[in-house]
């Protein structure tokens, strides 16, 4: 087995040993999705049952698959990295033969798929119960890969936004801005359709869409496979764009030392 | 054959802007040579360049100037193809997996060097076996005391046979019975496989029972590079003889010697043997003086590399070895 095959099936069994805290973090999503059920049933009653083209049922399974892809993944990642980098370990990584940001990611993505996979399966079956049944199969047999690919996305990019602690010495300042982007532009809370015209056209325009809307936008009805190309694309720059970051930046501590 | 080649290696940093502008020599221009399968200390207080030297032969810095080649590779320019053939064990920082137990640690690192399964569970066996920890493996990393987790991170840093290990303040932190295993089986590993070993150390111990030979480093700059056991000698002219007198003589009077603890019947004289020999001395007190028991020590090594950090390098060249 290679090495990032590896990492990635160590960082799910990393997932997977300690329940508990996938027990309080699977609890914490059903919790969020309670709410922002609620709260999206009452917008929807009162405008005549649906909301921006989006029925409650569209709705509900659209709010379950936007959060359960970034409750996948650390929240902290980015800070995680940033200390990493300025304590010395990813020195310590690169005196082994790999690619440090490639292993980080494939371990990253282990433990990210591990958690996706709990809290997806959880919050299908809650929804099923509050709300009803996917609103079309096929749609979600799109989202499922699409899921994967968000949840990929995000793990790329923290690492893209961590990398700054190469020049900076910190990225507390990086994850700050990642996960306001994600919250405002990336469709966590609400469709992007909903938004004002210039924030939903900026929304488009970034890759933060990619993370949680493109496989809410799926699972809620809607059968557009454009999404998962589009995905993709933003995934192989934002992979090159990490790359070219880890790059420099080790060039960076081969340079001044770290 | 040399496993490690350097000439004139040397890195600098600059700190500050404008006129607080400052250019500090880390590393200024180290020439070394180290045979495969010898065991080095390259020693020298903190500050003096060591882990700079390291992380430049390891490739994980790039020099300001000079050249360096490691088992052949030049270590910035290959550092992943060098990575194969080297092992690193630093005492303040692990390279096994703390939510893993050392068995799952050393699976990652037998994807990671890409080692052949079976060839890789004979080794872990044999590992097991050399360092006496098969019951640790199985464990949590995290429920491990230090001096077991050592004993693991030394396997972790071995399990691909590297051909040089780099030692970097191995037993920080380690008790003494931890520390002495940890000695023994480095210089086991370095007996059997024939592993070079480059070794820096603040702890007189490591260096007397596990190099051969040291090179002590300050300001940056080689200043002494001779075998341990000849350190001594070449740099400290004084001799301590501790006697025993049948009776505590009234009077202690020796040329060439003073007294530097009385107990009892018992004395603690250091000779400075470039003013008398110390035959003279011992002949002096046989004669003169009622010996109950007596013998002659080198001075600690702690006072030998004290001597050896104060020195300007200027003055590096009254020490070069015969």
């Amino acid at each position: 087995m290679g090495p990032y095959l590896s990492a990635a099936r160590s960082g799910a069994r990393r997932a997977l040993a300690n329940p508990a805290e996938l027990g309080v973090r699977v609890l914490f999503y059903i919790v969020v999705l309670v709410v922002l059920v609620a709260l999206w049933g009452a917008a929807a009653e009162a405008n005549g049952g649906e909301v921006a083209a989006y029925s409650f049922i569209a709705l509900a399974w659209y709010l379950m698959v936007a959060e359960a892809s970034v409750i996948g993944t650390k929240p902290r990642l980015i800070e995680q990295i940033g200390t990493d980098i300025g304590g010395g370990m990813v020195a310590t990584e690169m005196l082994k033969p790999i690619s440090v940001v490639s292993w980080r990611i494939a371990s990253e993505l282990g433990e990210a798929g591990a958690r996706l996979l709990c809290a997806a399966v959880s919050g299908a079956v809650f929804i099923t119960a509050v709300a009803g049944p996917p609103p079309h199969w096929g749609a979600l047999g799109l989202a499922l890969p699409s899921m994967l690919l968000a949840v990929t996305c995000i793990v790329v990019a923290q690492h893209l936004f961590g990398a700054i602690s190469f020049w900076l010495g910190d990225a507390k300042s990086a994850w700050y801005l990642f996960q306001k982007l994600v919250f405002l532009t990336g469709g966590m809370l609400l469709p992007l359709q909903i938004f004002p015209p210039w924030l939903e056209t900026l929304s488009w325009a970034l890759p933060f869409w990619t993370m949680a809307y493109a496989p809410a936008r799926l699972a809620s009805g809607h059968l557009e496979p454009w999404i998962l190309a589009g995905q993709l694309a933003w995934l192989a720059v934002l992979a090159v764009a990490a790359g070219i970051a880890f790059a420099a930046g080790e060039r960076r501590l081969q340079v001044g030392g770290g | 054959m040399l496993a490690i080649e350097t000439e004139g290696l040397s890195k600098s940093f600059v700190t500050g802007r404008g006129r607080a502008r400052l250019e500090i020599d880390a590393v200024h221009e180290l020439s070394l040579s180290v045979a495969a399968g010898e065991r080095l200390a390259f020693i020298g207080p903190n500050g003096a360049g060591k882990s700079t030297s390291i992380k430049m032969l390891t490739g994980i810095l790039y020099p300001s100037s000079g050249s360096a080649r490691v088992l052949g590779y030049v270590p910035w320019d290959e550092r992943r193809a060098l990575g194969h053939h080297i092992g690193t064990l630093f005492g303040q920082r692990s390279q096994l997996w703390f939510e893993l137990s050392p068995r799952q640690s050393f699976a990652l690192l037998t994807a990671i060097y890409r080692i052949e399964k079976n060839a890789a569970a004979r080794r872990i066996a044999e590992l097991a076996e050399l360092l006496e920890a098969a019951d640790l493996f199985d464990q949590p990393v995290r429920s491990l005391s230090l001096g077991q987790r050592m004993r693991c991170e030394l396997a972790a840093s071995v399990l691909h046979e590297p051909r040089v290990l780099f030692l970097d303040e191995p037993t920080i932190g380690l008790d003494l019975i931890a520390k002495q295993r940890f000695r023994d089986m480095v210089t086991r590993l370095n007996e059997h496989k024939g592993t070079t070993l480059f070794l820096t150390s603040h702890d007189v111990s490591d260096i007397e029972q596990v190099a051969k030979r040291v090179v002590v480093v300050n300001h940056g700059r080689m200043i002494y590079d001779d075998k341990v056991s000849r350190m001594r000698r070449s740099i400290l002219s004084t001799k301590l003889i501790e006697v025993r007198f049948e009776s505590p003589p009234q009077a202690l009077s020796l040329q060439g010697a003073h007294v530097l603890k009385v107990s009892g019947a018992g004395y603690k004289l250091v000779v400075d043997t470039e003013q008398r020999s110390i035959r003279e001395v011992l002949d002096e007190l046989l004669d003169n003086y009622r010996v109950a028991d007596i013998s002659v020590l080198d001075p600690p090594l702690e006072e030998v590399i004290e001597r050896i950090y104060d020195v300007s390098p200027t003055q590096k060249d009254k020490w070069a070895p015969t």
